[in-house]
């Protein structure tokens, strides 16, 4: 299941505004860790579905948005839970890492 | 017995050009060919921005050479698979492939074609700082470090090309090299590039022992080699190119021969230790390594495992299954005395009503059954009785004493 494109308006909302606990890829076409971890994020999905969320940012769409987070490189995925930053995982990551993190956070 | 649905005659696993060139070979040659892939079609040759050397292509880029061998392969009726392969049980006839989402397959042939990935250095800082400020792809991550100081590892074409690359954004880009003033490990066209390119400088003799930073990288610890001193180096982004490791971790409990690298041993079929398996590109012990001789790789093992499959089939059908008494007579065309004794055979076989099939192997094209029967001379004859064997005979050119063996 493709994931949800993220402009900063929506990032906004979804983040901060809905205090939605997810993850957020920032990718970019160009890069092929992206798109190795990008699908394995796709598989991941609707096994949270509706408990987590997984969006997706295309930095070079969005520059303002890794600008915001002083991110250097992709990929890199960004947990957020109430508004609030809770770390990232860079690079090619394995699925497992990835759930650790999710259960820290939803628990 | 499995589902047909999941055989094939031939499983590649690995879509870079040495996989995809056997694909291509599998596919003409009519075997059930499958693809499996974790990543990107074209491997390493899909991260390299131009290519400039593979014959009849002046200058294209990786993405765009791997997509034209994949249609290629396509065209041939070869199927594709992206997953990750997590296990293997290449100890029967049958070869098993298991992925990481639960699918099996099985092949009378496996290709393994792996690839390899960048190597890690595992110093200090490496690992925490990477995607702030550590990185390994140029294509990927350069344009992050846009008016900053970058730090280079390594000196292969890999380091000295990506490196010019990364000038194109950052102010300066320093190459620490392992080795003395003026050498570098990459092809001699890049080292002059680079040595012509303002915005790199190198610093000779060294290496790094330590990434800095909280948070984000601010800097580099320098070792020099020779001195032993160190010093440090202030900079917003280190690249790491310092050699690749093979991806062959996942076949450590398979039986399969590996060097202590992970690299696997072949002979120049391509075969491995194991019947049936064979290894191209990357993933083998083997002097070049570049996008053309990987494609003679793939070249190489699918037509060895053509063969194989093809004295599979026809053993299987012929010999194993005949309720007749059947005698494998090994010979070689070069061999006279070999020759004779079929004459021989052939005469005895056809002056008696007894029920042998006769199956003759040319040990010079059937390898493999000659190897699995241990025949190290010829003639030689192994009577077989449902596929067993019951005893082998005396090639002695005498017609009296080869008859008594026969009935």
């Amino acid at each position: 299941m493709s994931l949800q494109q993220l402009d900063s308006t929506r990032f906004e909302e979804i983040i901060y505004d809905n205090c939605e606990p997810c993850l957020v890829i920032f990718s970019k076409k160009e890069c092929h860790v992206c798109k190795e971890v990008v699908p394995m994020l796709e598989g991941m999905k609707p096994q949270y579905e509706g408990k987590f969320g997984f969006y997706y940012v295309d930095v070079e769409e969005d520059k303002n948005l890794f600008q915001r987070f002083s991110l250097k490189g992709v990929p890199q995925i960004l947990f957020f839970n109430e508004g609030e930053y809770h770390g990232k995982l860079a690079g090619k990551v394995e699925e497992e890492a990835v759930e650790e993190k999710i259960e820290e956070i939803i628990g | 017995m499995e589902a047909v649905a999941n055989s094939y005659d031939l499983i590649i696993i690995g879509g870079g050009p040495a996989g995809l060139s056997a694909a291509i070979y599998g596919g003409r040659a009519k075997l059930k060919t499958l693809v499996i892939n974790k990543g990107t079609i074209g491997g390493l040759a899909d991260t390299t921005r131009e290519i400039v050397n593979y014959p009849g292509y002046m200058q294209i880029s990786g993405p765009d050479l791997m997509k034209d061998f994949q249609k290629h392969a396509q065209s041939f009726n070869v199927e594709f698979l992206k997953e990750e392969v997590i296990d293997v049980d290449f100890s029967q006839e049958n070869k098993l492939v298991k992925t990481k989402k639960g699918k099996e397959f099985y092949a009378k042939a496996v290709i393994l074609a792996c690839g390899s990935q960048p190597r890690i250095l595992n110093i200090p800082g490496e690992k925490t700082l990477r995607g702030s400020g550590v990185a390994y792809c140029a294509t990927c991550d350069a344009e992050f470090f846009e008016g900053e100081d970058v730090v280079v590892i390594g000196s292969g074409d890999q380091a000295i090309e990506e490196g010019m690359y990364i000038t194109k954004f950052a102010r300066k880009v320093t190459v620490i090299v392992l080795h003395d003033e003026g050498i570098l490990d990459c092809n001699k066209v890049s080292a002059e590039r680079a040595f012509n390119n303002e915005k790199m400088e190198f610093i000779w003799n060294s290496t790094i022992e330590e990434v800095l930073g909280e948070g984000n990288v601010e800097g580099v610890k320098i070792k020099n080699l020779k001195t032993g001193s160190s010093s440090e180096l202030t900079c917003q982004g280190v690249f790491f190119f310092v050699g690749m490791v093979p991806s062959t971790k996942f076949l450590n409990n398979s039986g399969l021969r590996m060097e202590k690298s992970g690299y696997i041993p072949t002979n120049e079929r391509m075969e491995t230790n194991l019947e049936g398996i064979y290894a191209v590109g990357d993933n083998r012990v083997k002097y070049l390594r570049q996008v053309v001789s990987a494609a003679g790789d793939g070249a190489t093992a699918a037509v060895a495992a053509e063969r194989y499959i093809e004295e599979l089939n026809d053993f299987n059908a012929n010999i194993l299954q005949t309720d007749k008494k059947t005698l494998l007579l090994f010979f070689n065309a070069l061999v006279n005395e070999s020759l004779e004794f079929n004459t021989l055979l052939e005469g005895v076989l056809n002056d008696t009503a007894e029920n042998y099939k006769l199956f003759k192997v040319d040990t010079a094209t059937k390898k493999t059954l000659a190897e699995k029967y241990k025949i190290d001379k010829v003639p030689a004859v192994v009577v077989l009785d449902r596929g067993e064997e019951i005893k082998r005979l005396d090639c002695s050119m005498d017609l009296e004493k080869l008859k008594s063996q026969l009935f």
